[in-house]
This record gives structure tokens, C-alpha cells and sequence, in this order.
């Protein structure tokens, strides 16, 4: 564990940050339902990139308790951090494909401007059609 | 000096009608339990509140606090003189527009509801009489807004909307403004009680003050009907006529008058408007507004549209006399409330009984009317001469005080304020009372029918306090002895601790 | 009540298990399937209650989770702020329900028991959200309830609901990575999630990573909240979705984003120099919020985007009351976040259960209904008017202390906003009121309804009880909350 100072100062945050941006623009711009799910799981990993890296000490040990294995180790709790958010990633991930099925299936298109458009011809399309 | 007494017949007199609206909206359309059920709240609302009328002229003030809602800010009655005087006009007059309504509004629709929130609007009526704090006051102001919007609606039809959202578009501005004159009240002294006489005093700032005088003046005078904040006012005469003599005689018009006298004396304190001077600039206002709504009265043609712009005109008397900050204007301002409820009421009745008697609404549709009924148009013509301000009459009273009141504090020039203004309801009633006794009646006029007793009744008994408030004005335990005391308190109090 | 310190996990475990067990249980039979999550829900009122009198009798307190003590086990605490989980539940259990009839005709009786489940699933994360102090259970905890709710907006059987769903799915993903990704930067500065021990050590932390955190997190709620301007996932969301669904979300859900913005203040209370810029765009932002919700609602014509609008507009005063910062201010804000809570499941019920009957959501097709529903229509004018805050309702106490606050701030102009934002409630308010009662049916269906069954008139009648009951105790809710504020603020006055 370091002091806040070097968080700038390695070469993995900047990734970090390089890929969050990335999968951000995927997610804000474009106009297919599934690339926006693909731009999510890039920022996800991002941030499990960067939580796993702040847990990594110099020539440090995995954290396992063994025979001949000496500190300093990693620290562990980063770990147990992205593996959960891993797996909460997996379920949200799920549920978006899940509801893009069920907009294909019912609205016909898994293109945001398609769907739309049909929203404000369709009266029937309840609440808002378009108003997003 | 006063005795605060604690004491449940403010609290009561406040939900007794609550308690006839619940009892008459479950009474649904069973006409006989309404009529039950409103007379006897209405009568024991009566017995309740001049029952601390000996008390209070005995110097007494009762008072019942429910509790702290939010910090600083209480729930709470307090019965001084003042709040009284208001209740008093404000029960009695109950009385006689529910035994009015009952026989007015026989075949309208319904019924449930408008008795319902008949009885709540008066409720919350005595609830602002009784108010302890500026809080509990505006609680009461808006319920009373709440509850007069579905008398106003009670038609269903597109002009009782427009006249209904007008209103509320007024009013709850109004009540926003109150709300935040209220919280700067509040923020700069700690305090919104309104028993001390003057709760802000001149460290506030100066700004800060001005603004609060015109936030609080701007929204009670939304519902006094000052202009430019009357036009509500005409638009809601097409509510059924016992909710006009409701709205522009006691409850909602009164309410707004009676806040810029609790706001004049009790959150600014006279003293301190002395020094600030803010009261002149109201008193010009008002005294302007007398002279122009008494012009356009002149110019409307509807019986009813003329007694609203006449309204409008008498709420700025009293307006301008609270404002004179003078011992006998105040004493004007106070004695108005009464003079001027009872003498309006009666016309509105009167209209009433015109237009279900003889189905006419209109200044020059009177001609022979008051042959036809001579008891009625010889009670409009008594509430006339009120208004004109000739002696031995109410309106005469409320004159001379403000007159007195205007030499007293040095503006000579509403005196003449009061000649014109006397000159102008010549020139607008006289000729109504010319047209019904003196103009023969048309060839083709029918018989007046569905008149009942009980309609004419309470016009004649308005009609005698008329009188009785004129001529017997200085009686003991009248309510003039009260408004006295009233303005004593209002003004001399703060200089006798001093 | 005694003390048993099992409850605190209990409330937040037992409606997850219990939702859990729901469709294994009773996937065919939807009224069994009622009646257990409602005595799961009730169980869980229960023991919320129970932590709740624990929390007035002596204070606050706090539960290692196995025995595992913090750093590492997990760690659940009560405070003032945890004690919203009580609402929550109760607010649950109604709209629990009132679902029994409602999902009748609103969800595939196949469907039923996921629909239960995912309620119960939800309630539970709201609670542990509530009850933790450790910002990576915050997340665990978030995204449960999250998951949930994007799943409950798609059980609407509308074709846009699927659509609203999924943009919400987006948004709340967002938000729930910039709170990891924050925990990720505030544990490499400090090393604990833990909130209370971070705040103590943040002093260690240079000033960008702080900076970069406190953006991350508030930001990351702010969305969860619907604070304008990462607002516009919310009125489809909640308009689409089934109407309990909709109670719960706007009456709860937000609320947690809420919370979470508490536990940022109190995170970073020490750190005067970064909070100042986040209180001050807090003030604009929801006083942006405050006026352009109140807008949004008076421009829309369907019951339920109106009603969504209103909570944009509603959470627009909890965050100005946040961001002022003083003690009037504050607790007014953490009242208004009970009494909003409160007021808007009141309406989203009682517009479930005109639409239940009726099939209508247009407001101009609901004239005349309150003589077929007297007392759905009354309680919904009751709530509207409690809602634009006129005085002793629910809705005032809140409005009331922040515009004290506001003066006290010498910030006039925020007190003009509310007062505006106030007046234009009340106009589509009016505006309903005005349809319910003093206009002649113009659709058949309006003239041929009934009203609701008591299982859908009893939630809706205590909760409008609640409207002006929780206006007349103002006082012991804020003297309740008012231990908060000295965590929150550190040294800004």
C-alpha cells in the first residue's frame, strides 16, 4: 500500500483511464443496444483493471500461505473486490442481453433511433415514447 | 393588563364545523341531516364564541397551544380582542347564510359537498381569527383557499372553471408569497408569534424589512382584493350567491384584510412602521384603490358584479385605516369588518332573493321590484345607506373614525377620500333603490315565486344589526367595545411597556 | 423490545433468501406465492421496527457480520440515517400488497412469483445499503437492489417498458462502476473501505485521488438519486413500470442514492477544501432539478410520467437541503427524503389503482372518477396537495426547513426557486383535481368503474394517513436525524 501521491505515477492507471474513456464513448455514442452492453463490460473491466493494480506491491508474494513463502504480500482484498464485482458484472450483463431480446422481439429492432421512431407513430407504446 | 387564560373553546369553535363537514359529508344526500347537522354546528359555533365575548371585554385572553410542528414554529390559538371581534362577525354571520343556503340551494346538485365545505370554510375562518402564530394563520389561509375552490367550481361549467382557476392562480400565488415573507420572518427573529405586538424589529435591515412588508402585504392582499390583485374577485361572482356573500362579506375577502392588520400591528408593530414609514405608501395605494374600483362599480351592470367591485372598494377602507397607524383609525379598521360584512351581506342576500324570485340579475332589470317586495328592497336600501355613510347607519361609525383617524395621524387628504368615496356609492346604489321602488313595473313581470321565509329572514336580520351597529354602537357589550379594545391593544400596548 | 443484535442482518438477509426461495417454492401458485413475501415483508417490518426502538432507547450501534470484526468481515451499523430502512419496509409490505389484485391483469400469471421474489430481492439490498458503512458492501449492496429494480421495470407488460428498462439498466451500471471504481481510489489512499475510518485517515490523501473519488462517488449517486442533470433515466423508467413497482422505486430507490450521498459527506467530512464545490453545485443543480421536474411534470399528460417528473423535482429540494449545509437545512432534507418517500407511493399506488380499473393514464381521460372511486381519487388529491408542501401536510415540514436554511445561508434566490417550484406543483395538481372532480366522465370505462378492493385501498389509505400524519410530527423526525449532521459537514458552518 502506497501513499496517494503515486497514483499517477503508473503506467497502469493510465490504461485504466484510457479504457474507461473508451468503453464510456462506446456506451454514450453509439446507436446499437448490444454495443452499448459491449461498451459497459469495457468500462467494467477498466476499473477491476485498476482496483487489482492497487493491490499490487513491488516484488511482492501472492497472498497464499505456504511453505518458504515470505512477505511482503499483495494485498488480498483488491482481489476479493474485483472478484465480486465480476461477478455482479456477469448478472448485469445477463439481464441487458435478456432485455435486448425482449425489445427485439416486441419493438423489432436493437437500433435506438429504429425503436424510437416507431415509439412516435405507435400511440400504444405508452409512457414517453421517445421523451428519452 | 391582559390575563392569558388556557382555555379549549378556541380549539373547539375551530373543529365544531370540522366536524359538522364530516358529519355532513357522510350525511351524503340525506337533506334533513345536512340541514341538521350545519344549523346546530352553526348554532353551538355562535354560543361558543361570544361566550368568551364578557371575558375578553373583561380583559381576558384565552388561549390553547396544541404543540411544536417544526422548531420554533407552534400550532397554537390564542383569542385577543382582535381575533375575536373577527370571530364573532364570522360566527353570527354562519348562522344566518346556512339557514339563507338552506332554503337557496334546494334544487341544486350536489348539496353534500357544498354544505361540506361550507362549514370547513368557516372552520378555517375562525381558525385564522384565533391564529396564535403567523404559522397557524397561514395554515388556516391556505385550507381556506383548499376549501373554498370547490364552492367556487360548484357550477361544473367552463365559466365556474375560469372563475376557479383564476382564483387559485391568485390566491396560491398569494400564499406563496406569504409562505416566503413568513421564512424571512422567521430566519431574522427567531419568532412567529403574534402576541407580542411587533416580533421584527429595525436591526433586520432595512431591505430585508421592505421586502418581507411587501411579500406578507402583496399576499394577504391577494385575497383582500387589493388592486392590482383583485381580478379574482369579479370572476368568482359566479359562484351560487350564498358563496359570493361567503367569499366577498366574511370569509376569504376578510381573511385577507384581517392578515395586513396582523401584519401591520403584530409582526411589524406600529411603532416600528412609524419609524420605516412603509404604511404611507399602503395608505395611498388603498385610498386610490377606493376611488377606482368605486368608478368601475359605477360602470357594471350586473347586480352582482357591481356588489364585487363595491367590495373591492370598502376592503381598501379598511386597508387604509389600519394603515393610518392612529388609535381611531385602527379603531375604524377594526369596527369596518363588522360594518362592512353585514352591510354587504345583506345585499348579496338581497341579489339572491331577487334572482330567485324574479329571475333577474341586473342593475336595470330592477325597475318595480322593490314594490314587489317591499321588506327586501327596503333592507338593500338601509344597507345603501351604509355604505353612503349616513349617520345613525354602520358605515357611518367606520366614516368618522377614519376621518378622525386620518386628522389624528395628519393626512387630511383621505378625509376627502371619504367624501368622494361617499359621493360615488350615492351615485351607484341610489339609483338601483330609485329603479325598485320609484320606476313602474314592466307589463309582463310574474309574480315573485320560491321565495321562502327563510331567505327573507336572515336579509331583515342583517338589515336591523345594520342599524343596531350604527345606532347602538357605544352600547356596553357591544362588539364596538370590543373593537376598542382591539385597537388599544393594537397601538398602546407596545408604548405602555416602553 | 429487547436488544437481539440478529436482527440487523436479518432484515437485509431474510428478503433476499425469502425472494429467493419464492419461485422455487411457489412458481404456480401466485396467491401462495403473495401470501409468503407478504410474511416475509412482515417479519421484516417487524425487525425493523425492533432496530428502530433499539436506536431511540440507546443509540446507535453496530454488527460484525460472523464475528468477523471490521476491516475484513463485514460490518453493519445503525444510525439515524440506517433507521430509513423502517419506512422502506412498511412502504414494501404495502405495495407487497396491493399487488396481490394488481398484478392480475398487469403480469403474466406465470411471471407472478419472479415478480415477488424480485420485489422481495430489492427490499433487502435497500436495507443492507442502509445498514452498511463499508463502501465495497455499499456496491454488493447497490447492485442488488439495482439488478432488481432494472428487472421489475421489465415485468410491465408494455413493449416500452423492456426499452425503459434497459436505459436504466445503462445508467444504473454506470453509476454502480464510478462507486467501485471511487471505493477502488479511496482504498489505495487509505486502506479501508471502511467509511468512518476512512474519513479519519483522509487527511493522509493528496488532494487529486481525494478530489477524483469524491467526483467518482458523487457522481455515481447523484445518478442512482436522478439529480438533474442524469435525471432523464428515471420518468420512463418509473412511468413504465408496474405501479407498485413504480411506489417502490420512486418512494425507495432514489432514496438510496440519497443515502449514499449522506455517506459521501460524512466520507470526505474532513476534507473542507473539496466538499465546499460539491455542496455549492449540490444547491444549483437541485434547485435546476427542482424547477425543471416541476416543469416536466406540468407539461405531461400521463398520470405516471407526471408522478416520475415529480420525484425529478422532489429529489431537486433533498439535495438543495444537502447542499446548504446548515443544520435546519440538512435535517429538513433528510425529512423530506421520509415524507417524499411516503407522499409519492401514496400517488403511484393510487394511480396503479385508477389505471387497475380504468386502463387509463391520460388525465383528461379521468374526469368524473371521483364519484365511481371516491376514496382512490380523494386520497389522490390529498397526496397531491401534500406533495406541493401546503402547510401541516408532509410535504411542508421538509420545504419549510430548507427554506429556513436557505435564508440562514443567505442564499434568498434558492427560497425564490421553491416557492416557484411549489406554485407549479400545485398547478398540476389542481389540474388533476380539477379532472377527478368537477368534470363529467368522457370515457366509458370511467363511467362504468368501481372501486378498488380493500387489499389495494387499505396500502393507499395509510399511506395518505401518513401525509398528514408525518406533517404533524415534523419535529420528532428532525430532532430524530438531527445527531447526523455533525458527521456530515466536519467544519462548514
Amino acid at each position: 500500500m502506497n501513499a496517494a501521491t503515486s497514483v499517477f505515477s503508473h503506467i497502469d492507471y493510465l490504461v485504466a483511464v484510457a479504457l474507461f474513456l473508451s468503453g464510456a464513448w462506446i456506451l454514450l455514442t453509439s446507436n446499437n443496444l448490444v454495443k452499448k452492453i459491449i461498451g459497459l463490460n469495457v468500462m467494467e473491466t477498466s476499473v477491476f483493471a485498476f482496483i487489482v493494480t492497487t493491490g499490487m506491491i513491488d516484488d511482492g508474494a501472492p497472498p497464499l500461505l505456504a511453505a518458504g513463502v515470505e512477505g511482503p504480500f499483495a494485498s488480498p482484498l483488491p482481489h476479493a473486490l474485483v472478484l465480486t464485482g465480476i461477478v455482479v458484472a456477469v448478472s448485469v450483463t445477463s439481464l441487458a442481453l435478456v432485455l435486448v431480446l425482449r425489445i427485439k422481439a416486441e419493438l423489432g429492432s436493437v437500433e435506438l433511433d429504429e425503436i424510437e421512431s416507431v415509439g412516435e407513430h405507435d400511440d400504444s407504446a405508452g409512457p414517453g415514447g421517445g421523451s428519452g | 393588563m391582559t390575563a392569558e387564560l388556557i382555555d379549549l373553546r378556541p380549539a373547539l369553535a375551530v373543529v365544531i364545523s370540522l366536524a359538522c363537514a364530516g358529519a355532513v359529508f357522510a350525511a351524503r344526500e340525506n337533506a334533513r341531516w345536512r340541514a341538521i347537522w350545519s344549523l346546530s354546528a352553526a348554532g353551538v359555533k355562535f354560543a361558543l364564541v361570544w361566550s368568551m365575548l364578557p371575558g375578553a371585554l373583561g380583559g381576558a385572553v384565552y388561549s390553547f397551544r396544541v404543540g411544536e410542528v417544526l422548531p420554533g414554529v407552534a400550532f397554537g390559538f390564542r383569542v385577543d380582542a382582535l381575533g375575536l371581534f373577527f370571530a364573532l362577525v364570522s360566527s353570527t354571520l354562519w348562522v344566518l347564510t346556512t339557514v339563507y343556503a338552506l332554503a337557496y340551494m334546494r334544487k341544486s346538485h350536489s348539496l353534500s359537498r357544498f354544505f361540506g365545505y361550507f362549514a370547513l370554510c368557516i372552520s378555517t375562518t375562525v381558525g385564522i381569527a384565533f391564529a396564535e402564530n403567523l404559522f397557524t394563520l397561514f395554515v388556516f389561509y391556505e385550507l381556506l383557499t383548499v376549501c373554498t375552490y370547490p364552492l367556487i367550481m360548484h357550477n361544473e361549467d367552463l365559466a365556474a372553471r375560469r372563475a376557479g382557476r383564476k382564483y387559485l392562480v391568485y390566491t396560491l400565488s398569494g400564499g406563496g408569497l406569504i409562505l416566503a415573507g413568513m421564512a424571512m420572518v422567521y430566519a431574522s427573529s427567531g419568532t412567529l408569534s403574534l402576541a407580542q405586538a411587533g416580533i421584527l424589529d429595525a436591526s433586520a435591515g432595512g431591505t430585508t424589512l421592505l421586502v418581507i412588508f411587501v411579500l406578507l402585504i402583496a399576499g394577504f392582499g391577494v385575497k383582500a382584493a387589493l388592486m392590482p390583485l383583485h381580478a379574482w374577485l369579479p370572476a368568482a361572482m359566479v359562484a351560487p350567491t350564498p358563496v359570493s356573500a361567503l367569499l366577498h362579506a366574511v370569509a376569504v375577502v376578510k381573511a385577507g384584510v384581517f392578515g395586513i392588520i396582523r401584519v401591520i400591528y403584530d409582526v411589524f408593530g406600529a411603532d416600528l412602521l412609524r419609524q420605516l414609514g412603509y404604511t404611507d405608501w399602503l395608505a395611498v395605494l388603498a385610498g386610490a384603490v377606493i376611488i377606482i374600483a368605486s368608478v368601475k362599480a359605477l360602470r357594471q351592470r350586473h347586480i352582482k358584479a357591481r356588489l364585487a367591485w363595491s367590495t373591492i372598494s370598502q376592503l381598501s377602507y379598511i386597508v387604509l385605516a389600519a394603515s393610518l397607524l392612529a388609535p381611531l383609525g385602527t379603531l375604524a379598521a377594526i369596527i369596518h369588518i363588522a360594518n362592512q360584512a353585514f352591510s354587504k351581506i345583506t345585499m348579496f342576500f338581497v341579489a339572491g332573493v331577487i334572482e330567485r324570485g324574479t329571475g333577474k340579475t341586473r342593475v336595470d332589470e330592477l325597475a318595480g321590484v322593490g314594490r314587489q317586495m317591499p321588506w327586501t328592497m327596503a333592507a338593500f336600501t338601509l344597507a345603501s345607506l351604509s355604505f353612503i355613510g349616513v349617520p345613525l347607519t354602520a358605515g357611518f361609525v367606520t366614516k368618522w373614525y377614519l376621518s378622525l383617524g386620518a386628522l389624528q395621524g395628519g393626512r387630511e387628504v383621505f378625509v376627502g377620500v371619504m367624501v368622494v368615496s361617499g359621493l360615488l356609492n350615492a351615485a351607484y346604489w341610489l339609483p338601483m333603490v330609485y329603479q325598485a321602488f320609484f320606476r313602474p313595473m314592466p307589463a309582463d313581470r310574474k309574480a315573485p315565486a320560491g321565495v321562502s321565509p327563510m331567505m327573507v329572514g336572515p336579509v331583515l336580520i342583517c338589515a336591523a344589526y345594520i342599524i343596531l351597529l350604527g345606532a347602538g354602537a357605544s352600547a356596553p357589550a357591544m362588539p364596538f367595545s370590543l373593537a376598542e379594545a382591539a385597537a388599544r391593544f393594537a397601538i398602546e400596548l407596545k408604548a405602555s411597556v416602553e | 423490545m429487547t436488544h437481539w443484535p440478529h436482527w440487523l442482518p436479518l432484515v437485509a438477509a431474510l428478503p433476499m433468501v425469502g425472494g429467493v426461495l419464492t419461485p422455487l417454492l411457489f412458481r404456480s401458485r401466485p396467491s401462495l406465492a403473495w401470501a409468503w413475501a407478504v410474511s416475509i415483508a412482515s417479519v421484516t417490518t417487524l425487525a425493523s421496527s425492533a432496530l428502530l426502538l433499539t436506536l431511540v432507547g440507546s443509540g446507535p450501534f453496530s454488527y460484525a457480520v460472523g464475528g468477523w470484526l471490521p476491516d475484513y468481515g463485514i460490518e453493519l451499523q445503525f444510525d439515524p440515517v440506517s433507521a430509513l430502512i423502517s419506512p422502506v419496509c412498511i412502504i414494501g409490505l404495502l405495495s407487497l400488497i396491493f399487488s396481490r389484485r394488481y398484478v392480475e391483469r398487469s403480469i403474466d400469471p406465470k411471471k407472478v412469483s419472479f415478480f415477488y421474489a424480485l420485489v422481495l430481492v430489492n427490499l433487502g439490498g435497500l436495507n443492507g445499503f442502509m445498514m452498511t458503512g463499508d463502501l465495497f458492501n455499499m456496491f454488493v449492496f447497490m447492485e442488488i437492489f439495482s439488478v432488481s429494480a432494472y428487472a421489475l421495470v421489465a415485468t410491465a407488460r408494455e413493449p416500452i417498458a423492456a426499452l425503459a428498462a434497459f436505459k436504466y439498466l445503462l445508467m444504473g451500471a454506470l453509476s454502480s462502476l464510478l462507486v467501485l471504481f471511487s471505493a477502488g481510489v479511496v482504498f489505495a489512499m487509505t486502506g479501508t473501505l471502511n467509511i468512518a475510518d476512512a474519513a479519519s485517515r483522509m487527511d493522509v490523501a493528496g488532494p487529486m485521488p481525494a478530489a477524483l473519488a469524491l467526483a467518482a462517488l458523487a457522481t455515481g449517486f447523484a445518478v442512482k438519486a436522478a439529480l438533474f442533470p442524469v435525471h432523464f433515466w428515471l420518468p420512463d423508467a418509473h412511468a413504465a413500470a408496474p405501479a407498485p413497482v413504480s411506489a417502490i422505486l420512486s418512494a425507495l430507490v432514489v432514496k438510496a442514492g440519497v443515502v449514499g450521498m449522506l455517506r459521501t459527506l460524512e466520507l470526505f467530512a474532513g476534507a473542507e477544501q473539496l466538499l465546499q464545490p460539491l455542496l455549492t453545485s449540490l444547491v444549483w443543480l437541485g434547485a435546476l432539478g427542482a424547477l425543471g421536474g416541476a416543469l416536466m411534470a406540468l407539461v405531461q399528460r400521463d398520470i405516471k410520467l407526471m408522478l416520475a417528473y415529480s420525484t425529478v423535482a422532489n429529489i431537486g429540494y433533498i439535495f438543495i437541503g444537502l447542499g446548504l449545509a446548515t443544520a435546519s437545512a440538512a435535517t429538513g432534507a433528510m425529512a423530506h427524503t421520509l415524507n417524499h418517500a411516503v407522499i409519492k407511493s401514496a400517488l403511484f399506488l393510487a394511480a396503479g389503482a385508477i389505471i387497475h380499473r380504468t386502463g387509463l393514464r391520460h388525465i383528461d381521460d379521468l374526469r368524473g372518477l371521483a364519484r365511481r372511486m371516491p376514496v382512490t381519487s380523494f386520497a389522490m388529491a390529498f397526496a397531491l396537495v401534500s406533495l406541493s408542501g401546503v402547510p401541516p401536510m408532509a410535504g411542508f415540514v421538509g420545504k419549510w426547513q430548507i427554506a429556513v436554511g436557505a435564508l440562514q445561508a443567505g442564499r434568498p434566490a434558492v427560497l425564490a426557486v421553491m416557492i416557484i417550484a411549489g406554485l407549479i406543483v400545485l398547478a398540476f395538481s389542481v389540474r388533476v383535481i380539477n379532472a377527478l372532480y368537477f368534470r363529467p366522465p368522457s370515457r366509458i370505462s370511467v363511467a362504468s368503474a368501481t372501486e378498488v378492493p380493500l387489499s389495494m385501498l387499505l396500502p393507499i389509505a395509510i399511506l395518505t394517513a401518513g401525509c398528514l400524519g408525518l406533517g404533524m410530527t415534523g419535529q420528532p423526525v428532525l430532532e430524530f436525524v438531527a445527531p447526523v449532521i455533525k458527521n456530515l459537514y466536519g467544519a462548514v458552518p
